[in-house]
């Protein structure tokens, strides 16, 4: 940690970061309004001081409604990632150590889904399972998976003729032993790193979905939702796409950030 | 058989003693008076953002389909501004005296687009096409009762019906019961998605589904001197902000429909002349009656209670619409009521709430498809001012294929989106009468079918005007629909641009009366 | 490399699209609802629906429905759309230059502006032009297109004082003019996160060259620096940016399905998003297939240029 705080691409992730933490985790407590109540009289204006970033259409308090949108926005990222990577990695750790005809298999399958450029491919997901957060979360997750299984398993397959692997294999350690105490913990590191990486790219999706209408649905304060629905209204009042916009931006780059200067500390010999 | 009588100015309907006194020559009834004699020539451009996706008459449904067809194909009767039926094809019609029998004298000397004269037989085709349950058309609805048409000679067409109908000459007016000839629906129907060969004030020219449609001035049509333009051209512009913009800096003559987000701006814009028409087309709150709570009147208006239609009007319409007041019948039609004013009550509501046996409030889910926008923001406002009222709505939004597969005429509790109907008759036996053709609200009521079927079948105006106010204060008194507010139908052209106007009902646009001022 | 690698690779793709075309397939007829009801939408009775999927062919068997479209598509009839009353091939013909048009602008702006700018970063090293170009790759690359899309509509089309219209096409062949005036935000939208994305790896691999041996024996030669770079560091730092570059074509095609439906481009990708509301299958099948069959190529394309330009990868 200490490593990753001292380069400058490190610090400004974990800051960032910490800001995107802090509101996830209590951004609905510190809304200073109801996100949803409406104030009729107060529709699409500027920063003020009873509106510190605006309001939109309906009159709704454009900060409050950001706070309360970070955990949805956040947790969309995290769920959506550990369950395409944690799915991805059985199933490339499952090749790995197979080997043989089942991983050839595998990976003739995965490369088939790799086929398809990746946004339309968890477009035609989403579209087949209707739409929603739920879905979009199972669709950028199906999307992700076959990729993090290429890349665990050749975590797999590089560490698998290190002396260690092959120590235990003299031992006549059982192979499940092998998988779980050596071959994993060590395969581990460039599997974090690149999920890391992955949250960004899952957070930008889940926002475009939900602007697409096919993520998250009114009246829901998810982020790409908001700009969504405010898009009629941007040129009246353009803090009601702007705000949520560059949350996500804010966040997706402090993901980015973190998982560069986390590679570069697994990995010293790729930092530049 | 009472004789309905027509003279070029005058028309006598349904046995009207009052003559519609028409101002122009032509029937159309146009608002503003305009400025000038009209000039002829000219080509207007009209610009909309929803694609003409099909040409094909008889199932064409799209917001800048009608307008196309209305200028290439002619009806027997056309609606009026005034919303009432004006011959067409049909210069005078009468009825027989229990109303079960139409004859219709249609014009002389009329030609389709390709030269082909317009006879008897063309009208016979039409609706038998109509009617023939293989050919999807939207029209068969309203002329379910027709039991056979005859062309009883070249120029006349009698329709004989298997049970009475007063309002027959608005079916025939229907947007998708427009005359085609014989002869192209001996051909494939797909043709006709399109091709087109019709009797209207301008013929097809170019059709080019993901750009333009081009029409041109039909030199034959009927009404002499008509139509002012050489041409029309439909050019679609894929986004609002696109459109918005070209027609702001003139690049466009007419704005077909303009979005509430956008009409202060536009009609503040230098040389424009935004129009408001205040029309029929609705939301409303699905509750099906045949499962609880909706099963108990007082919960229906209780949520009645608590709706601040004011708020809503503002918020969503950007204040261009009108309140309603739980009747899908618009102010506009014939025969319709004063609706009582409904105040918004969250106590009252909270209080009739109590009475029908929910003293914690409701906790219920409302259902909004995301197509049309104003569904979803129609849930959204519509949860808010529920809330004091004691209801607890979660809202859930879904895209509208799944919406018209699985919640559609199925679901509790949903937002419906209705267009404006012509005529009570129809309004009612859309949604409300036992045997309606969408039966969302399972709502039955045997005295108001018997109202509803008993106004369709009489003749006499005053005896119609008493029958459909009963049906109308039944639907009140037992609340079937929760209806918030009335839209507005928002269009705007160029000054310059004289005598374009939109009917209510949004499907008649009489441009064979536009002409261009150009200085 | 071999012709039977090749072989092999093309026999690869054609699988995948295989797969593809029956996934899409089934994936629509797994939802509810079809396009005749979407195209009656809340006015549709049974009586009419049914008729409606009498006049579209969705009455029949699934398989069948299948196995006709199969066998029209091999012979290059894609049938006609459910919603648009044109053949499919038109349909989707037109669109596809339409956003090969977008597409292209995109990646040549993202050529010219990437590749210096990696370059120069590389060249200054840690200075302040480093800095900014690292900054300004690190912010493009956490923008999702509709982020980008809204906030340079903001700029540069308000209707206060539009610099560039807000959105549609005008094709190139009519009026170039006009064409470059609309394609401008939408090729910005689309290019921002490929030049971070190319900037960045230019200027890793030009460093990596930069350093090694040849560049240095050149420099000690006394060759000038300009020609040192121009001779030897560029090219040899291209190679790696080319095979990005085709691997970024998959991104593209992500893209423009956003960047077209914003700025209302008639191209594939907004064509995809129309047919999916309306659940139009065999516009559906084509767009699918054509975006799959172009990012394919470009995989091999990439494989290619790589093994062509270095030596020590070779493919069996």
């Amino acid at each position: 940690m200490r490593e990753i705080l001292r380069s400058p691409t490190g610090l400004a992730g974990s800051l960032l970061l910490a800001l995107v933490v802090v509101a996830a985790l209590f951004g609905p407590w510190l809304a200073p309004y109801d996100p949803q109540a409406f104030h009729a009289t107060a529709r699409l204006q500027g920063p003020s001081w009873e509106f510190l970033l605006g309001t939109d259409q309906y009159g709704r308090d454009l900060l409050s409604r950001l706070l309360n949108g970070a955990p949805a926005t956040v947790s969309f990222g995290l769920g959506a990632t550990m369950l395409g990577v944690g799915v991805g990695a059985i199933i490339g750790v499952v090749a790995g150590v197979a080997g043989g005809t089942a991983d050839a298999v595998i990976m003739r399958i995965l490369d088939g889904v790799l086929a398809m450029p990746e946004l339309l491919f968890t477009l035609l997901i989403v579209t087949l399972f209707g739409g929603g957060t739920g879905q979009a979360i199972l669709a950028v997750a199906i999307t992700f998976a076959p990729g993090m299984a290429r890349i665990a398993r050749s975590a797999v397959l590089s560490v698998r003729t290190r002396e260690y692997v092959l120590a235990a294999v003299a031992r006549g350690e059982s192979r499940a032993w092998i998988v779980g105490r050596e071959v994993l913990p060590n395969a581990l590191g460039p599997i974090i790193v690149e999920a890391t990486i992955r949250v960004s790219f899952a957070i930008m999706i889940g926002a475009t979905l939900g602007f697409l209408g096919l993520g998250a649905q009114p009246p829901s304060t998810e982020w790409g939702l908001m700009v969504a629905e405010a898009r009629q209204f941007m040129f009246r009042n353009a803090w009601t796409v702007a705000v949520p916009g560059v949350a996500i931006a804010i966040t997706a780059m402090g993901f980015n950030l973190f998982g560069d200067a986390l590679r570069d500390a697994f990995d010293p010999r790729r930092s530049r | 058989m009472t004789h309905f009588t027509l003279t070029r100015r005058h028309v006598l309907l349904g046995g009207l003693a009052a003559a519609a006194l028409l101002p122009h020559a032509g029937f159309a009834q146009t608002g503003t008076t305009a400025a000038g004699t009209p000039k002829s020539g000219g080509t207007l451009r009209i610009s909309h953002s929803t694609r003409i996706a099909t040409l094909n008459v008889l199932n064409l449904s799209g917001p800048a389909e009608y307008p196309v067809a209305d200028m290439i194909y002619s009806g027997l009767t056309r609606i009026g501004l005034d919303n009432k039926p004006h011959p067409d094809l049909a210069t005078s019609w009468e009825a027989s005296d229990d109303a079960s029998e139409f004859t219709f004298h249609l014009r002389d000397n009329v030609t389709f687009h390709d030269g082909q004269p317009f006879t008897a037989d063309d009208v016979v085709a039409t609706f038998k096409a109509i009617l023939n349950p293989d050919v999807p058309a939207a029209a068969r609805s309203v002329l379910d009762m027709v039991d056979a048409i005859e062309a009883v000679n070249l120029l006349t067409v009698r329709f004989k019906l298997k049970t009475p109908f007063a309002d027959l000459p608005f079916s025939t007016a229907h947007a998708n019961a427009r005359i085609l000839s014989k002869a192209a629906l001996e051909k494939p129907l797909t043709e006709l998605d399109t091709k087109a060969n019709g009797t209207g004030p301008f013929k097809l020219e170019t059709y080019d589904s993901a750009r333009m449609v081009r029409l041109v001035k039909n030199e034959t049509y009927y009404q002499e001197g008509k139509p002012y333009l050489d041409a029309v051209e439909m050019l679609l512009f894929p986004d609002l902000t696109a459109e918005t913009a070209n027609f702001l800096s003139g690049q466009t003559d007419i704005m077909l429909t303009v979005q509430q987000a956008d009409f202060q701006r536009i009609a503040g814009a230098a040389g424009v002349e935004a129009k408001r028409v205040p029309a029929g087309r609705y939301v409303c709150v699905v509750m099906r009656q045949d499962q609880k709570p909706w099963d108990d009147v007082r919960v229906r208006k209780a949520l009645s209670m608590a709706v601040d239609r004011g708020l809503l009007v503002d918020v969503i319409l950007e204040g261009l619409g009108r309140p309603a007041y739980d009747s899908i019948v618009a102010p506009e039609l014939e025969f319709a009521t004063d609706k009582p004013e409904i105040a918004y009550d969250p106590e009252g509501a909270k209080k009739l709430l109590a009475e029908a046996g929910y003293p914690d409030g409701l906790k219920l889910t409302l259902v909004a498809s995301d197509r049309p926008a104003i569904r979803a923001q129609t849930a959204i406002a519509l949860k808010q001012t529920a809330a004091a009222g004691g209801f607890d709505l979660t809202i859930q939004t879904m895209p509208h294929d799944t919406y018209l597969a699985n919640v559609w005429q199925k679901g509790a509790f949903y937002i419906g989106y209705w267009g404006m109907q012509p005529t009570i008759d129809a309004t009612y036996n859309l949604l409300l009468t036992s045997d309606a053709s969408y039966e969302d609200t399972a709502w039955k009521n045997k005295e108001f079918d018997a109202l509803v079927a008993k106004g369709r079948a009489t003749v006499d105006p005053a005896e119609r005007a008493r029958i459909y106010a009963e049906a109308q204060a039944l639907e009140l008194e037992d609340r079937p629909y929760i209806v918030p507010f009335f839209e507005d139908v928002l269009t705007a052209n160029r000054d310059g641009t004289e005598n374009w106007s939109v009917a209510p009902i949004s499907r008649y646009f009489y441009v064979e009366d536009v002409w261009l001022d150009r200085a | 490399m071999s012709l039977a690698y090749l072989l092999r690779r093309l026999g690869g793709i054609l699988i995948v699209l295989a797969i593809v075309t029956l996934a899409v397939f089934a994936v629509t007829m797994v939802l509810p609802g079809n396009a005749a009801l979407m195209i009656l939408g809340e006015y549709a009775t049974p009586e009419s629906l049914a008729a409606m999927e009498r006049q579209l062919g969705l009455d029949r068997p699934v398989p069948l429905q299948y196995l006709d479209w199969v066998s029209g598509a091999l012979h290059g009839d894609f049938g006609m759309s459910l919603r648009l009353s044109l053949p499919v091939s038109q349909v989707v013909g037109e669109a596809f230059w339409n956003s090969a048009a977008l597409a292209g602008t995109a990646l040549a702006g993202v050529i010219i502006v990437a590749i210096p700018l990696g370059a120069v970063a590389a060249l200054r090293r840690g200075t302040l032009w480093d800095l900014l170009i690292g900054l300004f790759s690190y912010i493009g690359t956490a923008m999702p297109e509709f982020v980008t899309a809204t906030l340079l509509l903001i700029v540069f089309a308000a209707p206060s004082a539009p610099v560039f219209p807000a959105g549609g096409f005008v094709s190139p062949v009519e009026d170039i003019g006009g064409f470059l005036s609309h394609v401008v935000l939408p090729a910005t939208t689309l290019g921002l996160i490929l030049v971070a994305h190319i900037s960045r790896q230019v200027r890793s691999e030009m460093s990596e060259v930069l350093s090694s041996d040849y560049i240095r024996a050149a420099r000690l030669k006394g060759l000038r620096p300009g020609r040192v770079i121009r001779r030897h560091a560029l090219p040899n730092s291209l190679a790696p940016a080319i095979a990005v570059i085709s691997l970024d074509v998959g991104y593209l095609l992500g893209g423009i399905i956003v960047v077209e439906e914003i700025f209302a481009w008639p191209g594939l990708g907004r064509l995809l998003i129309y047919a999916l509301q309306n659940r139009d299958l065999p516009v559906i099948q084509a767009v699918t297939l054509l975006m799959a069959v172009v990012y394919a190529l470009s995989n091999l394309v990439a494989d290619l240029v790589i093994a062509a330009l270095d030596p020590r990868v070779r493919y069996a």
